[in-house]
């Protein structure tokens, strides 16, 4: 799990190594040992890994390579594997938006029966100098604004619920 | 590392106020430093025309290195000083490439007031000469001032950090081992002769160039004794007969010749290494900044989308995602270079200050340059925050960060409000350099706080002695009061007084942050140690 290429939309475990004399590609079914030399083509190379040897043209960018081999172009892009095995950010969302410190209420953008889309903005709050803008956690629908504007509120009040969501 | 993925849109309506109000500023931000540059009054330019000297740009431009970047330091120093008459201060400084070694330079324009040292003069040297100790970074003295400016003598000669304080530092830099050389491309009279003879190197111009305690007047005037400028502190004189002087240069265009061979003969030394990796551009435009950054500076931004645009490949490894959010932290490249970023989005709370005072130390530990990015209106108040020992874990983040061995750099993004400002590398705290934003405030609290502080506190005076003010009265009160702070917290009001090292356009942030580490790699990185941590 080291490496994660994605090779023409599939993705790959592979890494490259070397055993002191030669490299060698591992891959989830097995090690094989291989060698890239330039030809003096630009971009040209023979490969040579379980005894075949082919020509190929390797075009880099900074995000995907391609490899031009035996008439056909492959994609090879890296996945990078933070990224890919960090799954879905800690499950369901809050109903609730909850106040992060004690402030003022400076304007409500919505009320309650409202439909809201995940991130749109429902209400800007003002503290320590300070205007915040505080955005709906999911999409939903809102069914409380306990605060109307000008209106002061504590730390950890509950500046707007959403209905729950429903199975 | 991952790329941040930005949330803007470019075509909003809101982006796109925002992108004119600050292009708008930009535009007088621009103006008002090509003015400090190159305008000046035509009496000032015939005048160096007539005593055949280059001006103090066009020195420059014989002493460094063609095609590299120059980081020039506060430009608009002392603009809201002297009835805005004397730009620059009157100096230019800055670092810059010399024979491919980064060099400090400090250089007189004569085309403002002859070179005379005012008050802020003596800062923005004392400024470079600092900045030369602290990054080892050998120093060339372009020299070319008619003297201290006397009606202002006290402002220049006798305090701590004034005159004095130059030639100090010159001979910390030369027991430091940090060469120096001293181009005299013009008087250098009294103390100022001390610029060149303190130096390791000088070189006189023949015709423009002298070095003298008492220029002629003064020399009739206390003996009696009659004597030209060239036969009392002339080139030929003193590379010849004095030996005050190294080299005679025939020419403005030789002089800087003989500088650059110099530079050429001095030991490179190695630089401290630190983490590097390939140079890359940020992956989003850093013009976007200018829609980012709110026209009101009340509002909220992520600081996340700055960073975007300032760091390498708009990559950013964020540490503690989710703890104490409103203190972001992590690791990016600025031109290669690894360093830790510590960038507000809100209003420090117990365990952002401790996030921070942590990341410090991961940084420290990890030899990895600190960058600060300051959006702070302070740290948290109120009952509440002060039982869970708010001014404690405050402490702890001082501690941290003024306790840093690592080459600290800031930028006051937006606002830099109270103690805010010293947890996170404000001016007191020797970042290496600290840049503004030209829509950025600094102050112990913002202006319509302050503004309302100090008027309340007359009208009480007032009212105790039975006086009833009517709501007129009191706007009358409080408004000259708020239009005052308000100018005192602009960004001009700060670079004019030197309390940072310039305004930047934000899209050069990245250039000139590139510079300064590069720079700072100059001198070495001691082993981390702090003092008491109040657990």
């Amino acid at each position: 799990m080291q490496r994660i290429f994605q090779i023409d939309g599939e993705e790959t475990d592979c890494w490259l190594g070397h055993d002191g004399s030669r490299f060698v590609l591992n891959t989830p079914t097995g090690a094989v040992a291989c060698q890239l030399d330039p030809t003096g083509l630009p971009g040209g190379y023979k490969l040579r890994a379980k005894g075949v040897v082919r020509e190929l043209r390797l075009a880099v960018g900074p995000e995907v390579t391609f490899v031009h081999m035996d008439g056909r172009t492959y994609e090879v892009g890296r996945v990078d594997p933070a990224e890919r095995l960090a799954g879905s950010d800690g499950g369901a969302s809050d109903d609730r938006l909850v106040a992060p410190m004690p402030g003022v209420v400076v304007s409500v953008a919505v009320k309650p029966g409202d439909a809201v889309k995940e991130g749109q903005p429902l209400l800007v709050i003002e503290s320590m100098k300070l205007e915040t803008t505080l955005v709906a956690p999911r999409s939903g629908v809102v069914a409380e604004m306990p605060f109307a504007v000008g209106d002061s509120f504590g730390l950890k009040d509950i500046l707007a619920q959403l209905a729950p969501e429903e199975e | 590392m991952r790329r941040i993925e930005s949330q803007i849109d470019t075509n909003a309506a809101d982006y796109k106020a925002n992108y004119a109000a600050m292009s708008e500023r930009l535009k007088e931000f621009h103006a008002r430093q090509h003015a400090a540059r190159f305008e000046r009054p035509q009496r000032d330019i015939d005048r160096l025309a007539r005593q055949n000297k280059l001006g103090v740009r066009e020195r420059l431009k014989l002493l460094l290195d063609p095609g590299t970047p120059f980081l020039e330091f506060s430009t608009l120093a002392a603009c809201r000083e002297y009835d805005g008459v004397v730009p620059g201060a009157g100096v230019v400084t800055g670092i810059g490439i010399v024979q491919g070694r980064e060099v400090a330079i400090h250089a007189n324009d004569a085309s403002v007031k002859g070179g005379a040292w005012y008050p802020h003069t003596v800062k923005k040297i004392v400024r470079l000469l600092d900045v030369a100790l602290e990054n080892r970074l050998p120093v060339i003295h372009i020299c070319d001032s008619a003297g201290g400016f006397l009606p202002l003598q006290h402002g220049v000669f006798p305090d701590r950090y004034l005159g004095g304080r130059v030639f100090r530092n010159q001979v910390k830099l030369s027991q430091a081992n940090i060469p120096q050389i001293a181009v005299v491309g013009g008087h250098c009279t009294a103390g100022g002769a001390y610029v060149p003879t303190l130096s390791d190197y000088n070189i006189i111009i023949e015709g423009t160039g002298a070095i003298f305690l008492g220029g002629p007047p003064l020399v009739k005037a206390a003996t009696g004794e009659e004597v030209g400028v060239q036969e009392l502190g002339g080139a030929v004189m003193h590379t010849s007969v004095s030996g005050t002087g190294d080299y005679r240069a025939a020419t403005e265009q030789h002089a800087f010749s003989l500088a650059r061979e110099i530079v050429s003969q001095w030991k490179r030394m190695p630089k401290t290494i630190i983490e590097t990796a390939s140079y890359e551009e940020p992956f989003y435009d850093p013009k976007e900044l200018y829609g980012i950054i709110p026209k009101d500076r009340k509002t909220q931004f992520d600081m996340r989308e700055v960073l975007a645009r300032i760091v390498d490949g708009s990559r950013f490894h964020e540490y503690q995602p989710d703890y104490g959010t409103t203190m972001v932290c992590g690791f990016a490249h600025i031109w290669g270079y690894k360093v830790g970023i510590l960038a507000n989005n809100g209003v420090l709370f117990n365990d952002s200050s401790l996030k921070a005072a942590h990341f410090m130390q991961l940084c420290n530990q990890n030899r990895t340059p600190l960058v600060f990015f300051q959006n702070i209106t302070g740290y948290m108040v109120g009952r509440e925050y002060e039982e869970r020992g708010i001014a404690k874990d405050g402490a702890k983040m001082l501690m941290a960060q003024g306790g840093s061995v690592v080459p600290k750099f800031t930028v006051i993004a937006n606002a830099s409000y109270g103690a805010g400002n010293y947890g996170m590398c404000g001016r007191a705290w020797d970042a290496r350099t600290l840049f503004m934003w030209p829509q950025a405030e600094i102050g112990v609290m913002g202006a319509d706080q302050a503004a309302n502080t100090m008027a309340d506190v007359k009208i009480r005076q007032l009212q105790r002695e039975g006086k009833e003010l009517t709501e007129e009265e009191i706007a009358a009160i409080r408004e000259p009061v708020l239009e005052k702070y308000k100018r005192d917290v602009e960004a001009y009001t700060s670079t004019s007084e030197l309390w940072d090292d310039g305004i930047l356009d934000p899209a050069d942030t990245r250039n000139a942050l590139g510079i300064s580490i590069s720079a700072s790699l100059n001198a070495p990185i001691d082993d981390p140690h702090y003092g008491i941590f109040r657990l």
